[in-house]
């Protein structure tokens, strides 16, 4: 055996310690909840020096999976982890990974599939995985996770297949447990040997052509390549397992058993339930039960000869699935267990239960309960475990507010007139402009000091038409509607923020349909979809494609700078320089390492009607191009609006500063406010006119994230930034002088 | 390593802490040193967790940690329901009852509080009907002892859960400190191994016979909510506009509130533009013989305490206040749109109380890594 020291860490550390010995060459990845932890951990070490893997923030995960996609067939060792609808995101992906044959392994932290959305832990997104011809790994225990990911590797290079290597979201992924690791990378690296390519990519002598189109004589040959290497994981696991033991002293096999050598009662089930469950049995097996748990260490291929031999000897088995195959009776374990038992001639009575959805905990009195249900024979064969009916639905005593219609806004404070082709704005007065009713409730969950309901608000200060909102993923979603609660007193659409701009365009173009058949009454209403610059990441091409195609909305997005709500990730408009949780600060590494993304521009560049950027330390400003955009919004095409947004939580910087540091922003041309209006460009506040210009490190050294830029190794990261800034505000200038340009 | 011999454990063999915080107070690194303790150096296998959310500031966070002998696996991943130990990082968190859901009999009560273990005993523990049961209280006044040793409130509750546990060395906790702190921040190591030695030393512990007379708290948050499978709206639709309303936000205060002086106020409405909580309640008035909207006055429940408007006023008629010396919240006005008054305000947490513009925050807005 190798020597191995003792870690206390969590399935996602212990992921990326895996990782990081493996020496893996890129990970191409994009964060979801709860697998960013494996990025991260990864960042400290590359921040710290310790390992030169290439980590490859992509703007989706689509693009994530195609850039390991890419590494992979350029032979390169690569990895990713994903979870939920980052997994359904990458999915169109992954069978063009397994198709054509180029190995990698993906963790997939298991968490509930949207909608409604939840970040918590059941295993509907890794079912979706059954049909990808990827082979599966289940690891049930933190243990398992780094152990499994070490042979998952090996195993893809073996049979030519990529790897999913799974776990319980939170549960295993956060939970920190006693565990061993290698004390050595070498012994690891010794384990997985040499990558050996068959077809390497990148020799120019001998060019190949991969991804033909392919006619239907040979498409199924080359689907029973794949299901022929699928079958020989039958064969290779096992071994592979075995010679892992000779390193670890670890003994794995496909599926597990616990106390099942007699059981005339079975209860399977996957991940870390299956521990609590060990629980359940000890304390029963006291009375007198005889009652026996199965796990399963890998899903695809299923084990059926191994479980079916395990569940041999039962005479009634509850198979507890921790999401459903709505419509078919069960969940895929329940389903796929039936039909092997089939095979194998079982003897059984098979029942099947759905428990634990969304994280709901599991409990060693619910394993227990559910033995006791498996005894009662009255228990259907397929029910659900752990719902409520809930009670009469008391609407009176939940209505607190009178919506917020067009009558109560609509109070003539400002006057919007368009006059040459340009919309003029009058009247905008904060004092006066209180008048209008907020559309948001407080009790949201923000932050003290958040900038996203500032930022709200002065938008909606500027509209007096009725509003209908689309919010994508992000803050401000999830601290506006957590159920049972929302602060919304107007219309309100949630979408996953790949596509909020295009759901809101079918949204929009339904309703001027009603109004055109009177089906709806007439009267503008400003379709709005708010987004963070997370959500404009992941987002670009709908939100490109919303505006190309010109439907009458107004987008806005509030620029925080980070994916703040799964604890502060780089996103493209981070500054340059900036710590995040993925662009770590050490020896090695100096925080982001590209420019901040000019998103108005690019809006721009799609020549919608109106682009305008806005910040709060200028709130008149801010109100009058609302109006404009709503103008714009309601009769002529895509209006687009962005804040710069004040995260204190992210930024390390004091909620009460707030409004100085977004002024610093501006004044440092970082974050220019102009606007450009049917193409013609036009700046609302030059700061070297007013002499107020001040060097971007005074405002870089207002934020804790920044502040380390002050240092002067850092300086020719801010002079690069300077530069930056100064070159873009100079092209503005210039567009502003020049109507054409 | 020589294992301790842990003084009790449940049916299931271990031995449960629970950690009862607010986002910013530290109690997740608290719960991960404890569980590393247990490890490392008292002979024990430990596994250790915190409440799984959206990474917010102000927000509730409990910590879980089981101890059992080092042969043992530990098997449970759910939540503690019976904790041996529960902890308690600050008596305004007992506001809200339901940090003591399962309190039992088992239970040591370890609470950050300047007042007495017998105080603290006489108003939740014993007395009169309807008090909790508990195996014994444990006082200790970690927010004056952060300040004046200049450590992190959570490391003074790490010696203090280690005193109060009865079965952990001050080496030993010292020791994790180190290894946990020492190489991240060596400038404060000293200040934090002095708060946690006071934290393990000034503990004050009361011990008493469990009074069956006392009520056992509900085991479990009572989460469910009046929507089922029977009437909730499909979809996960909700029709009840604005019902976010009824959350009463204070706790999220870090000690400080703004002060409305409404006779310095000219009504400009730039708090209206800063406050991201929508407190202000402006309505049709006079001012200077004018018709225009007037400062009314703030809507507490949901003050934040971020202190933008105090910022931005031009001035002084929003002023910063400390809370504690507020018991009586002049100009307090319940948002003015609401139809009727919320029966009730159901508390997100703990109410203010200073966190001494925590050590945290000093280290987050100075740039170094938490």
């Amino acid at each position: 055996m190798e020597k191995q020291v003792m870690e206390y860490a969590s399935g996602n550390e212990m992921a990326a310690i895996a990782v990081k010995q493996i020496g893996y060459d890129v990970m191409g990845y994009y964060p979801i909840t709860p697998s960013t932890q494996i990025a991260e951990n990864l960042d400290v070490m590359r921040a710290k020096g310790e390992t030169d893997l290439i980590m490859i923030p992509a703007e989706g995960e689509h693009s994530a999976a195609g850039i390991c996609y890419g590494a992979s067939v350029g032979g390169g060792r690569v990895f990713n982890a994903t979870s939920a609808n980052g997994l359904l995101y990458a999915i169109e992906q992954l069978p063009v990974q397994s198709g054509t044959r180029y190995p990698m392994v993906m963790n997939v932290v298991c968490r509930t599939v949207s909608g409604p959305l939840s970040i918590k832990g059941d295993h509907s997104d890794l079912m979706y995985m059954l049909n990808a011809g990827w082979p599966i790994l289940f690891a049930h225990s933190v243990q398992e996770v780094y152990d499994f990911n070490i042979v998952a590797l090996r195993l893809a290079e073996r049979v030519r297949l990529p790897v999913v290597v799974a776990f319980d979201g939170f549960f295993t992924s956060h939970q920190k447990r006693r565990c061993m690791r290698f004390e050595e990378d070498k012994t690891v690296r010794d384990f997985i040997g040499k990558k050996t390519e068959e077809y390497p990519f990148l020799d120019f002598e001998h060019p190949i052509t991969v991804g033909s189109y392919m006619n239907e004589p040979d498409l199924i040959n080359n689907r029973y390549q794949l299901h022929l290497a699928m079958e020989q994981v039958r064969e290779e696991l096992p071994r592979l397992f075995e010679e892992y033991e000779k390193l670890s002293g670890r003994a794995y096999a496909t599926c597990q058993g616990y106390c099942c050598e007699d059981a005339t009662d079975l209860l399977v089930l996957l991940g870390s339930s299956f521990d609590t469950a060990m629980e359940a049995v000890d304390q029963l097996r006291e009375k007198g039960k005889k009652v026996g748990i199965v796990t399963l260490h890998m899903l695809r291929p299923f084990p059926d000869e191994e479980i079916c031999k395990l569940c041999s000897h039962a005479e009634r088995i509850m198979v507890a699935d921790r999401q459903d195959s709505y419509g078919a009776g069960g969940g895929n374990l329940s389903l796929e267990l039936r039909a092997a038992m089939q095979k194998y001639q079982g003897r059984a009575s098979i029942k099947s239960i759905v428990y634990g959805l969304g994280g709901k905990d599991f409990f060693v009195e619910d394993a227990i309960s559910i033995f006791s249900m498996l005894e009662n024979e009255t228990t259907p064969d397929f029910a659900y475990y752990g719902v409520t009916a809930g009670t009469q639905d008391d609407k009176e005593k939940s209505e607190f507010f009178e919506p917020i219609t067009g009558e109560k806004t609509k109070l003539g404070i400002m006057q919007v007139v368009t006059e040459e082709n340009e919309v003029k704005v009058q009247g905008v007065n904060l004092n006066a402009t209180t008048q209008i009713p907020k559309r948001l409730a407080p009790g949201h969950g923000a932050c003290p000091g958040c900038g996203i309901p500032v930022n709200l608000n002065l938008l909606m200060r500027g509209i007096e038409d009725p509003v209908v909102f689309l919010f994508q993923t992000g803050c401000g979603m999830i601290v506006t509607t957590g159920y049972p609660r929302t602060s919304f007193k107007v219309p309100y659409l949630h979408n996953l923020f790949q596509n909020g701009a295009a759901t809101l365009s079918g949204l929009a173009e339904v309703c001027y349909e009603k109004q055109r058949r009177g089906e709806l009454p007439k009267g503008d209403i400003v379709f709005i979809m708010v987004s963070g610059d997370g959500g404009m990441d992941i987002g670009m091409g709908s939100a490109l494609g919303t505006a190309l195609r010109g439907h009458r909305l107004l987008i806005f997005e509030y620029d925080n700078g980070g994916y703040m709500n799964t604890g502060y990730q780089l996103s493209y408009s981070t500054p340059i320089g900036a710590r995040s949780s993925t662009s770590h600060v050490g020896k090695a590494q100096y925080g982001k390492t590209f420019f901040h993304k000019d998103m108005p521009q690019i809006m721009a560049a799609t020549n919608i009607p109106y682009v305008a950027t806005v910040a709060e330390s200028n709130p008149t400003d801010f109100i009058k191009k609302a109006a404009k955009a709503a103008e714009y919004a309601k009769h002529s095409g895509v209006a687009y609006m962005k804040a710069l947004s004040a995260c204190p939580l992210n930024w390390n910087d004091r909620p009460d500063t707030e409004r100085k540091v977004i002024a610093a922003a501006v004044d440092s041309c970082y974050f220019p406010l102009y606007e450009v209006e049917q193409g013609k460009t036009r700046l609302s506040y030059d700061p070297e006119k007013n002499g107020k210009k001040i060097p971007v490190l005074e405002w870089l050294t207002m934020m804790g994230r920044t502040k380390h830029l002050a240092k002067e190794e850092y300086k020719p990261v801010v002079e690069d930034l300077q530069q930056e800034i100064d070159r873009r505000f100079m092209r503005l200038k210039e567009k502003s002088q020049h109507p054409y340009l | 390593m020589k294992s301790v011999v842990l003084p009790k454990t449940n049916q299931s063999g271990y031995y449960e802490m629970r950690l009862e915080s607010i986002g910013g107070l530290g109690a997740n690194l608290c719960g991960k040193m404890l569980g590393e303790l247990g490890i490392r150096y008292l002979g024990l296998n430990s596994a250790s967790f915190s409440s799984y959310g959206s990474e917010k500031t102000g927000t509730p966070v409990k910590g879980y940690i089981r101890y059992c002998d080092a042969e043992k696996e530990i098997r449970v991943h759910s939540p503690i329901v019976e904790p041996h130990l529960l902890c308690i990082f600050h008596e305004a968190l007992l506001q809200d009852r339901s940090v003591l859901n399962g309190c039992c009999s088992e239970t040591t009560v370890v609470l950050n509080t300047e007042k007495t273990a017998q105080e603290i005993v006489d108003n939740y523990f014993s007395g009169e009907k309807g008090r909790v049961q508990a195996a014994g209280v444990c006082t200790i006044p970690a927010q004056r002892i952060a300040m004046e040793s200049h450590a992190r409130v959570n490391v003074v509750m790490l010696g203090a859960v280690v005193a109060a546990c009865g079965f952990g060395s001050l080496d030993a906790v010292q020791q994790i400190c180190k290894d946990t702190l020492g190489k991240k921040y060596p400038e404060s190591l000293e200040a934090n191994l002095e708060g946690i030695q006071r934290g393990y030393q000034e503990l004050q512990k009361m011990e008493f016979e469990a009074d069956s007379s006392h009520e056992e708290i509900e085991q479990r948050d009572k989460k469910e909510s009046q929507w089922g499978y029977e009437t909730a709206p499909i979809g996960g639709i909700n029709p009840h506009l604005g019902s976010s309303v009824i959350s009463d936000l204070s706790a999220s205060r870090q000690g400080y509130i703004p002060i409305f002086r409404p006779e310095k106020c000219i009504n400009c409405a730039l708090c209206d533009s800063t406050c991201p909580d929508m407190v202000f309640q402006f309505e049709k008035g006079i001012y200077k013989d004018r018709e225009m909207m007037v400062n009314k006055g703030l809507d507490y429940y949901h003050c934040k305490g971020c202190l933008r408007c105090v910022d931005v006023c031009p001035t002084g008629a929003l002023v910063r206040g400390i809370e504690a010396e507020c018991e009586h919240k002049e100009h307090f006005l319940p948002n003015k749109d609401l139809l009727r008054k919320p029966d009730y305000y159901e508390k997100s947490g703990a109410d203010g109380y200073i966190t001494s513009e925590s050590y945290l925050t000093l280290e987050r807005v100075e740039g170094g890594e938490v």
